[in-house]
């Protein structure tokens, strides 16, 4: 379904943040940030603060471009996501998470979809020595608090948009990537095998359901070179996908991480970038680091599901849509 | 020799030496061949000079050869039209009349794109020899439907949108030179990306930008995943840039003399051949179609051993075209000892293609690697080649009269191609195969598994 951006709307988002529907969305957004620091804070994460800018970031951003800056001369990024920078606290700290903003200069075939924003933010959540099958768990056990909440903190609000929020019950349904593309299949949506599931897909998929469904074990190349390679299942990530239901599409991404130096060298030529970009980065993983697994929730999209929002811009104050120069 | 003649007579050796490299180019590449086309397009097709013009001349086929070769070209092959002709039958049911060159179809599928002949132009990169003629590169083969490479550092060096020097075009400008003079839907341009570029996300700021994006949408805009050159595989992309650019690229590149400590016109810049293993090259180039959906993939690789088990990994990750380029390829700097000692010919990179074919796969294939003329084209495609790729005839051509000399030798090399796929009896490119090819060489004809012609 492609949502064109209402782009005089965004760029008078001053006016546009009075509005009254508006506001209980955002009144909403504050109820659900506190949601997740409340069970964050209560597994024994510690919330840091998050990076901004760094020599480098997240490649793995699927055709976006990342924002650069003039830092005295040299080039700094504008973080796409905080990736990175969650593997070196958890060797520090163990559990940790941030709320991340995130800047990502995406194509413009994006700004309909419905679910892209330029600037976002995500709550990065990280365990040293978790493994995928531990970040899925707490990924779901995360998300079915926060609708726990919503639902019982939130009720006028959700009856006034109105909104029926099936938070579903854990464990959710656990797909793998390949019976992800089967079922597609047999909606006569070919995807061929090693190619990331194109969005308009994704959200048909998401709308097959009822309650959030896991999607794992993604192909070598469909993700970020930080995604670990199966030792025992070479081509396959010990990754996931957790997809809200009723078409609204990805939710959360996570996985376990790749820590050790040489593998990780080998995977960053996956970019075709020269590794020594990533200096201070593989400086610390030939030092070792411990393994650890996390994901990412972005903020603006658990809005736009628990409030039953058309598109993503219409759950943050101030929205930045790719091609839109606005507020 | 007394000691003062001794210098003076390498002296004069050096200056000779400098003469020779220029000689040498004229004399061991059809450079007169090419500027005749480039000045006179189609009428440059037959041998006459100005002293023996049609009616006055006798002339036949030349028989001698520029120089003795240490390997065999293109050229040691013929094409071998028959006395009896179906398909020349089938043409002629179909058009109720006698078919002429004129009748040939040559449109041709490569990699995505279409195009009006079996030809594209050759990706060129930073060098200034490249650079400084790119507005006519751009605009002959956009107008004459043919697709163009833009290759490596382009953008690094002369900068994406602001130029890093005025006199010399940016990256973009380069680009629309193309895209702007596009006769659709004809043509598409394919983009390389060095290590160095991938440093400024050069993809990811072309798949952004909103005016290339309608582009993008229809399918005009290629990625080239660049495994090598013919020039030189297995050692990355070389030039020379002045001192300001130097300083401004240290630490993304390789400078064997550090810009800012020696005093130099002009200092060599390497820049890195890239690293894969067979795994690495599957998830680039996966994630490369994940990352730039609309994107078409293609693959440059050098004239490398394992080619073949490079075109099986394309075919299975479904990539749009490969293209393979000859040691005798082009370059603006390649080391001697690379020209001389590394990679494979390009004949012999055809012959790779031609058991790809056999081995039944389906990708498309580009030759290039000193190909410059329309028999070069017609020979390859009979082996298996979907197209082929010039480089340095556009180059000259556009020396002798900027654009205009190029689409004259386009003009020129489509007739040529004409002619050759009609006096085999042939009117569609597609049906032009393995029989249409003899070899003038026994073991070649071995090799490649063709009649040898003196049978």
């Amino acid at each position: 379904m492609s949502v064109p951006p209402p782009s005089d709307a965004l760029k008078s988002s001053y006016r546009l943040v009075r509005d009254p529907r508006f506001q209980r969305v955002l009144r909403v957004q504050a109820v659900l940030g506190s949601a997740i620091r409340e069970y964050l804070n209560r597994e024994g994460f510690l919330e840091l603060l998050p990076p901004i800018i760094g020599p480098v970031s997240d490649p793995g951003i699927r055709g976006a471009k990342q924002a650069t800056i003039n830092f005295y001369g040299r080039e700094y990024k504008v973080m796409s996501s905080a990736i990175l920078y969650k593997q070196m606290m958890a060797a520090s700290l163990g559990k940790i998470y941030f709320f991340s903003p995130n800047v990502r200069l995406e194509p413009l075939e994006t700004a309909a979809t419905g679910r892209h924003l330029v600037e976002f933010v995500q709550v990065d959540v990280e365990e040293a020595e978790a493994t995928v099958e531990n970040a899925m768990a707490r990924a779901e056990s995360l998300l079915s608090h926060v609708s726990d909440y919503a639902r019982r903190e939130l009720a006028d609000d959700l009856a006034a948009f109105p909104r029926t929020l099936n938070g579903g019950t854990p464990p959710f349904r656990r797909l793998t990537y390949e019976e992800a593309l089967r079922v597609l299949a047999d909606h006569g949506r070919e995807v061929p095998y090693g190619v990331e599931i194109p969005w308009d897909h994704e959200e048909f998929l998401s709308s097959l359901y009822v309650e959030p469904f896991f999607i794992r074990d993604y192909p070598r190349g469909a993700r970020g070179f930080y995604d670990r390679e199966d030792p025992a299942r070479p081509g396959i990530l010990r990754d996931f996908d957790l997809l809200y239901p009723e078409g609204y599409g990805e939710a959360v991404s996570g996985a376990e991480r790749e820590y050790e130096y040489a593998k990780v060298i080998a995977r960053l030529r996956e970019t075709g970038e020269n590794p020594s970009k990533y200096g201070w980065y593989l400086d610390m993983l030939r030092e070792g680091i411990p393994p650890s697994s996390g994901f990412g929730i972005g903020i603006e999209r658990l809005t736009r599901y628990v409030c039953g929002l058309k598109a993503v811009w219409e759950a943050r104050p101030y929205p930045k849509v790719a091609g839109i120069y606005s507020p | 020799m007394s000691e003062p003649l001794t210098k003076l007579f390498m002296k004069m050796a050096s200056v000779r030496s400098a003469a020779a490299a220029g000689r040498s180019f004229l004399e061991s590449y059809p450079v007169d061949e090419i500027i005749q086309k480039a000045k006179y397009g189609t009428q440059a097709l037959y041998p006459f000079s100005d002293l023996d013009e049609y009616g006055r001349a006798l002339l036949g086929a030349d028989i001698g050869m520029r120089q003795l070769r240490r390997f065999h070209t293109l050229d040691d092959l013929v094409l071998l039209p028959p006395i009896f002709t179906p398909k020349r039958l089938e043409k002629m049911t179909e058009l109720q009349r006698e078919p002429y060159f004129s009748d040939v179809r040559l449109e041709t599928a490569i990699g995505g794109f279409r195009s009006r002949m079996p030809l594209a132009m050759a990706s060129m990169g930073s060098t200034e020899v490249a650079h400084a003629a790119s507005p006519h590169l751009g605009k002959a083969a956009a107008e004459a439907g043919i697709p163009m490479g833009l290759g490596e550092n382009i953008a690094t060096v002369w900068g994406y949108a602001k130029r890093t020097k005025p006199s010399m075009p940016s990256f973009r400008q380069r680009l629309f030179a193309y895209l702007d003079a596009m006769d659709e839907p004809f043509g598409g341009v394919v983009i390389q990306q060095s290590v160095e570029d991938a440093f400024d996300e050069l993809w990811n700021k072309i798949y952004t930008d909103p005016d290339v994006e309608p582009f993008i949408r229809k399918g005009f805009v290629a990625f080239e995943v660049k495994l090598g050159q013919g020039a030189k595989p297995g050692l990355g992309g070389e030039t020379k840039v002045s001192g300001d650019v130097a300083r401004s690229l240290k630490g993304k590149y390789y400078f064997p003399e550090d810009p800012e400590k020696v005093e130099r016109d002009l200092y060599e810049r390497h820049s890195a051949p890239g690293t894969y293993t067979e795994s690495i090259l599957r998830a680039q180039l996966r994630s490369l179609r994940n990352n730039f959906p609309r994107a078409r993939i293609w693959i440059k690789a050098g004239p490398f051993r394992d080619l073949l088990p490079l075109f099986r990994v394309a075919a299975e990750e479904r990539v749009d075209a490969v293209l393979a380029d000859g040691k005798e390829g082009g370059t603006g700097m390649s080391p001697t000892i690379a020209l001389k000692d590394l990679g494979l010919p390009s004949l012999a990179c055809l012959a790779r293609i031609n058991e790809a074919r056999v081995e039944g796969l389906a990708l498309p294939f580009v030759l290039s690697g000193r190909l410059y003329d329309g028999g070069h084209v017609v020979k390859a495609v009979a082996l298996g080649a979907t197209a082929c790729a010039f480089g340095r005839p556009f180059l000259v051509a556009a020396g002798v009269a900027g654009a205009k000399g190029i689409s004259n030798f386009l003009d020129a090399t489509e007739v040529e191609i004409r002619m050759l796929v009609s006096a085999l009896g042939k009117y569609s490119l597609s049906d032009v195969a393995r029989e249409d090819i003899g070899s003038l060489d026994r073991d070649l004809a071995d090799a490649l598994n063709v009649p040898y012609v003196y049978v």
